[in-house]
């Protein structure tokens, strides 16, 4: 087992070369000047000239390239460009939150997904199917920062359940205000998951097993969610590794509708802001994560099924 | 009791349920100001290295100047300031040397000691020698502590409108010499200044908070606490408003943006600064056919100021010069010359281009700004200069690359919007001067029209104001500024903006904004019932 996840880690290097260098390169043919959007539209050339100085924005592109390199390598990535703070404490600051957001909606989808799934596969071409083929197709229509608006707007301003910005302190306040943006993205994973959910179902119940298992007399709850469900867990794992990346860049634009920190916002303030620092840093982080929870997939792939572990 | 599971799900959903109707958030604290601004995260407090608009509402009542103009207005004339740290000064005849006599007794905030006239000295010296805005102050030729409450700033240059330009201008806020001395770079985050709130916590995160400082030398502020947040997202600021959850908010300068809000809540207040933002439409004189003053009028007589205005009611007002009317040196209609007016005259403006040749009109590749303020006035420009002839090609681009590239001399037909004070000669040296003539390799300024290069300009004029010791004089040469360019044509004054704040009723504020910077102070406010 640890010779397949030193392959698969083996595997993840290039790629995270390949994202540092793109992002290197993407964030100096970007048009737009940092030292002007950190001075302001107004600032005068001789400000902008020290501020480029100061900040060492006018050093050739391969030393700025290794001295991103070695940052990158020694989890140095320098400061900001904007706030003068160590990039790796605002990575620091912002991570926990998204990580909250993810965890708390992957499994939010996840318990609304699969027994959504399970009562379309179950209720095949009556109903209740047909109620999740059209929740399913809302659910891939909706934009997440829209959904996110109405629920806010219904749940925060004119009920007043939930908190209408912010993170909260201590677990249960935590819980309180992460659960309206997580029921968001949530509500969007769990018509990705129970779709998967029902297709990979219906491909497992028509498997000779499952014949034999209803011959023996079991009941059909125990066919359906102990032979069948069971079995299905391998195409939906993937599935779930998906849900969990799409839930973690879906998280930018929640994270704005909801003014939460995060990753994301981070980021797309960076953006606009031109921070180089701090853009680099954040792609390199959501990159790690991809890599990260590909890993994870892979490794439940192999503990699932072990015919993964022994061809590789 | 055996607990089933039948009873435990229901157990729990009834808790959850009761949870979810716990009483809601909008209990509204009586000795707090939450307001929220326009913008990611607070990036410093410190007033010599702020760069971003936002973390100036903290600066504005954590800091004073010497003097400063009344609550919620620009000082114009040099009597219109008022003493603050300063309790009376005097200029020399040649007002090259300006005297401050300093009022006793200011304590600095958390036991820094009593300000002195060291303090005033070391908060202009780093002024001039780092920070966000070095280069304004280079007439200053030295500052020096003539007592201890005394201090006498020589000039290179006479400046009539001193106080305005330089000693109310956020870089020399008086600071504590000694905590800037204790904290190195941590003052950025952590300053010591003599306002009526004191910093209680600065978190990169969430936002900027304070407390009322009890040994202010004025009258203590009324409320208790307040928090500057931060709410990039304009859905997320609009519904805490409307929720209670905050006080106020930055407001979003887009046509129709303040009538929608007053739909959903007539109560709320507006606070509108005027001019706000003064908006400039500059030709590039370097691109063809812009070179030609035909095609500069046309386009001016082809543009409908009135129908830019009612867009952004009521955010908006007219500007007929560079400088808006009720500027030192701004213009109203009927003082201009006939000619010089560019009242909206499409057919003037087809037998103008007709005159340059271009009897069909021409088309024109220009970039704008997707930032509604930018983007609104540049989409009605393209609309109302189609009736003329003249097919505009808008390429909408992300803020920092539009300014950046217009930087760079790429654009043909940009608009710069600044909140600039009334200090005309700062505008001009900006957007008017030579000098500050934009270059394509990024290092020029914002005269993005060329203007004193490609065409002779204002140059000599400016000279003069610079040499002018009345107020009177100069404000007479920058009047035959402002008539020079609306002769020549480099830039067109557009109408103004608003700098706009949405409160809540229950928020006094204890005085009417007309003007000023984007940012006012808030000791004076109280909640009424």
């Amino acid at each position: 087992m640890a010779k397949y996840l030193a392959i698969r880690l083996l595997d993840a290097m290039p790629t995270i070369v390949l994202v540092l260098t793109l992002v290197f390169i993407a964030m100096r043919i970007l048009p737009g000047d940092p030292a002007l959007a950190a001075l302001g539209d107004m600032a005068l050339p001789e400000q902008l000239a020290m501020y480029r100085e100061r900040m060492g924005l006018n050093d050739p592109l391969w030393l700025q390239y290794i001295n991103f390199v070695k940052g990158v390598v020694t989890l140095d990535f320098g400061t900001s460009l904007i706030t003068d703070v160590p990039v790796i404490q605002l990575l620091k600051n912002n991570i926990t939150h998204t990580i909250e957001l993810t965890v708390v909606a992957v499994l939010m989808g996840l318990v609304l997904g699969i027994p959504l799934g399970v009562l379309a596969a179950t209720n095949r071409d009556r109903a209740p199917d047909s109620a999740m083929r059209v929740y399913a197709l809302v659910g891939y229509a909706i934009p997440d920062f829209y959904l996110g608006a109405i629920l806010l707007i219904v749940f925060s301003l004119n009920l007043g359940w939930f908190p209408i910005n912010g993170v909260g302190e201590g677990f249960w306040d935590r819980m309180h205000h992460v659960f309206l943006p997580a029921l968001t993205l949530a509500l969007l994973k769990s018509a990705f998951l129970g779709r998967l959910t029902r297709t990979s179902l219906l491909e497992v119940m028509g498997r000779d097993y499952i014949r034999t298992a209803r011959a023996k007399g079991a009941r059909e709850r125990r066919v359906v969610y102990r032979h069948g469900l069971r079995n299905a867990m391998l195409p939906l794992s993937t599935g779930i590794g998906l849900s969990i990346l799409a839930t973690l860049s879906g998280s930018v634009a929640v994270e704005l509708v909801f003014n939460r920190p995060g990753i994301g916002r981070l980021l797309v303030t960076a953006i606009h802001e031109r921070d180089y620092p701090i853009i680099q840093a954040g792609v390199v982080v959501f990159a790690a994560l991809v890599v990260l929870v590909n890993l994870m997939v892979d490794l439940v792939y192999a503990l699932v099924d072990p015919r993964v572990r022994v061809s590789s | 009791m055996a607990i089933t599971r039948r009873t435990l799900l229901g157990t729990g959903t009834a808790a959850a349920a009761t949870a979810l109707y716990a009483p809601s958030l909008r209990a509204q604290d009586p000795d707090r100001i939450r307001a929220a601004f326009a913008a990611g995260g607070p990036r410093k407090v410190d007033p010599n290295w702020t760069t971003q608009g936002a973390d100036n509402w903290a600066t504005e009542q954590m800091f004073e100047q010497l003097v400063r103009p009344p609550n919620g207005q620009f000082g114009q004339r040099p009597e219109d300031f008022e003493p603050y740290l300063a309790e009376s000064w005097s200029a020399s005849d040649d007002a090259r040397t300006w005297t401050f006599q300093l009022r006793q007794g200011v304590q600095f905030h958390k036991g820094y000691g009593e300000m002195t006239s060291d303090d005033v000295v070391a908060s202009f010296e780093r002024a001039m020698t780092e920070g966000t805005s070095v280069s304004i102050y280079q007439n200053i030729k030295s500052v020096d502590a003539s007592g201890p409450y005394e201090v006498s700033i020589s000039l290179t240059n006479p400046d009539p409108l001193f106080l305005g330009a330089i000693v109310f201008s956020n870089n020399v806020s008086v600071v504590s010499k000694k905590a800037l001395e204790e904290r190195g770079e941590d003052f950025q985050t952590d300053s010591i200044g003599t306002g009526p709130y004191q910093l209680d916590k600065f978190d990169i995160e969430k936002g900027i908070y304070l407390s009322r400082f009890a040994d202010y030398w004025g009258e203590p502020a009324k409320i208790e606490k307040i928090d500057i947040l931060y709410i990039a997202d304009t859905t997320a600021r609009t519904l805490a408003l409307m929720s209670g959850d905050v006080d106020m908010i930055e407001g979003v300068r887009a046509p129709g943006w303040v009538p929608s809000i007053m739909a959903q809540n007539p109560d709320l207040l507006f606070d509108m600064t005027a001019p706000g933002s003064f908006n400039t439409l500059f030709f590039n004189l370097l691109r063809e056919p812009l070179n030609n003053i035909k095609v500069r009028q046309a386009i001016a007589h082809g543009i409908n100021k009135e129908e830019i205005v009612q867009a952004l009611a009521p955010m908006s007002n007219i500007s007929y010069t560079l400088n808006p009317p009720h500027y030192p040196t701004g213009f109203e209609l009927e003082e201009l010359p006939e000619e010089l007016r560019y009242e909206h005259d499409p057919d003037k403006a087809k037998a103008l281009l007709a005159e340059a040749g271009f009897p069909n009109g021409f088309s024109i590749r220009v970039n704008t700004s997707q930032r509604e303020d930018y983007a609104s006035q540049h989409l009605i420009i393209q609309e109302q200069l189609r009736a003329i002839g003249i097919d505009i090609d808008l390429n909408i681009m992300d803020h920092s690359a539009y300014h950046a590239d217009n930087r760079k001399d790429l654009n043909t037909l940009p608009i710069n919007s600044s909140s600039l004070p009334p200090i005309p000669l700062d505008v001009y040296n900006r957007y008017a001067s030579s000098n500050a003539e934009v270059k394509n390799d990024g290092s020029g300024g914002t005269n993005y029209a060329h203007y004193g290069v490609v065409i002779p300009g204002v140059d000599d004029k400016l000279s003069a104001m610079l040499q002018a010791t009345s107020f009177d004089d100069y404000v007479s040469i920058g009047r035959e500024v402002e008539l020079q360019i609306q002769r020549d044509l480099p830039m067109l004054g557009l109408p103004t903006l608003s700098y706009t704040v949405v409160r809540n009723p229950r928020l006094d504020i204890g005085y009417e904004v007309k003007g000023g910077y984007a940012r006012w102070r808030l000791d004076k406010a109280t909640f009424v019932d």
